[in-house]
């Protein structure tokens, strides 16, 4: 168990070295998310009295695809230098690895929000709030076990760009619902926040159990 | 004829029965008039959808024990009708949500699971059709059976705190008159019938498209794709 915990580590140690080494991803995905915000001020028409109607729902939009991206790319480097195959040559168990690279791909999605969730509130007028940043954790967690086990299994599969936001999206839904209502809640609008954190705290947990038990057969040759 | 080709006569025939009887035998409904007609198969095919997915569940998890051809193939036919019968139930109950609720759709918790239900099993169907062929596609696929199968009830529990507008389950509640409830029993067992036949119709093109049955009568083999196929 402790070695499990060890090579999970070490592997998001290294895809984390990776990602600092060449600062691809979270520059890229900084100005998705911020772009995102631009367009979607043109596509709604933002002033003043909606923008925090509309805030929400933006939020969602970028995340989700943001998500989408950062997924997607986490097992790039392994499928182009073919060092997946290398990896699970090795002792340690797949669900470890898995466990490493999700963790990995999920701090990077963190520090993704770590923008967005500030660009929001400078350009639609939101207070970001505690009870906000946790909602967007929490559904972090969930969203990035899904993500990550569809993109290890859209890694070896051709059209991976078209599967892996038609396999994850719907699997993401249960996320969207309870976060947009705890962030809705958070920004204003009249909800039981502590239902909706409750709900996702328990599909957290569903999920990444559900995820653990299935990475073995996503990522065993 | 052989016995898929009979098989599948009877199910047609069963179905005209319960066309008849839905639209000579049942009531005409005291409020919603002959839109309400849509109520039998509209439910029958949601319960019969339900029956494919639990069957592509079941497949999926059997495959991913001890690697069963044959649970894959029965996954695979029973998405592919399951996604028939949801296309029939959502379908069927827009037709009926515009002259009753004056619209084709609400974000309701259950025609958004549904909905969810479609988009994840067309996803299924996908990851067949995208995956090499083989091992890794039947791997993958069943993954994504046994994620979607939990991904329902989490959607339509996560949305039941929304308003809901979607009829209650008047079977359970016994609010049906004799007639009426006849009607939806006959229908619904006459649905699940067909359901069946074409999975077991769909199973057989999976056998011969996989190439698993070495000796084939050629009557058998020309008659099988000819069958009612299901569109993808």
């Amino acid at each position: 168990m402790t070695n499990s915990i060890a090579v999970a580590l070490a592997v998001a140690r290294k895809d984390l070295t990776a990602e600092w080494r060449t600062r691809e991803l979270v520059p890229a995905l900084a100005q998705f998310v911020v772009l995102a915000l631009v367009i979607a001020n043109f596509g709604f028409q933002i002033d003043s009295r909606n923008a925090s109607s509309i805030a929400p729902g933006v939020l969602w939009l970028a995340l989700v695809f943001a998500g989408l991206v950062a997924f997607g790319r986490a097992f790039a480097a392994e499928r182009e230098q073919a060092s997946l195959e290398a990896m699970l040559m090795t002792p340690a168990s797949p669900v470890a690895i898995f466990a490493g690279k999700a963790l990995a791909a999920t701090l990077l999605l963190v520090l993704c929000e770590a923008v967005l969730l500030p660009a929001l509130a400078l350009f639609f007028g939101t207070t970001i709030s505690p009870a906000v940043v946790l909602a967007v954790l929490l559904a972090t967690i969930g969203m990035a076990a899904l993500g990550c086990l569809f993109a290890a299994m859209v890694a070896r599969v051709r059209a991976r760009e078209l599967l892996l936001p038609l396999l994850t999206l719907p699997l993401w839904i249960p996320f969207i619902i309870a976060g947009g209502q705890a962030v809705q809640v958070a920004m204003g609008a009249s909800g039981n926040y502590d239902q909706a954190v409750a709900l996702l705290i328990d599909f957290d947990i569903l999920f990444v159990v559900l995820t653990s038990l299935a990475a073995r057969f996503v990522l065993d040759e | 004829m052989n016995k898929y080709e009979k098989a599948a006569a009877a199910a047609v025939a069963l179905m005209l029965l319960a066309a008849g009887a839905i639209f000579l035998y049942a009531p005409t409904d005291a409020l919603q008039h002959e839109v309400q007609r849509i109520f039998y198969l509209h439910v029958s095919s949601a319960i019969a959808a339900y029956g494919c997915f639990t069957v592509v569940l079941l497949g999926s998890a059997i495959y991913l024990r001890n690697g069963s051809l044959a649970a894959d193939r029965l996954a695979r036919a029973g998405a592919l009708v399951g996604l028939v019968f949801t296309t029939v139930t959502l379908v069927m109950g827009m037709l009926w949500a515009k002259p009753i609720w004056n619209t084709f759709w609400a974000w309701d918790a259950r025609l958004t699971s549904t909905l969810v239900l479609w988009i994840i099993y067309a996803g299924y169907l996908l990851v067949r059709r995208l995956a090499e062929p083989g091992r890794q596609a039947a791997r993958f696929a069943a993954v994504v059976g046994i994620f979607g199968f939990v991904d329902v009830p989490v959607v339509h529990f996560s949305v039941t705190w929304w308003r809901t507008q979607h009829p209650g389950p008047v079977i359970v509640r016994d609010a049906l008159p004799p007639e009426m409830l006849a009607t939806f029993l006959f229908t619904m067992a006459c649905t699940v019938v067909l359901a069946a036949v074409m999975i077991a119709i769909r199973y057989r093109i999976e056998t011969l498209a996989d190439g698993a049955v070495t000796e084939v009568p050629e009557r058998t083999a020309a008659a099988a794709p000819r069958e009612p196929e299901p569109s993808r």
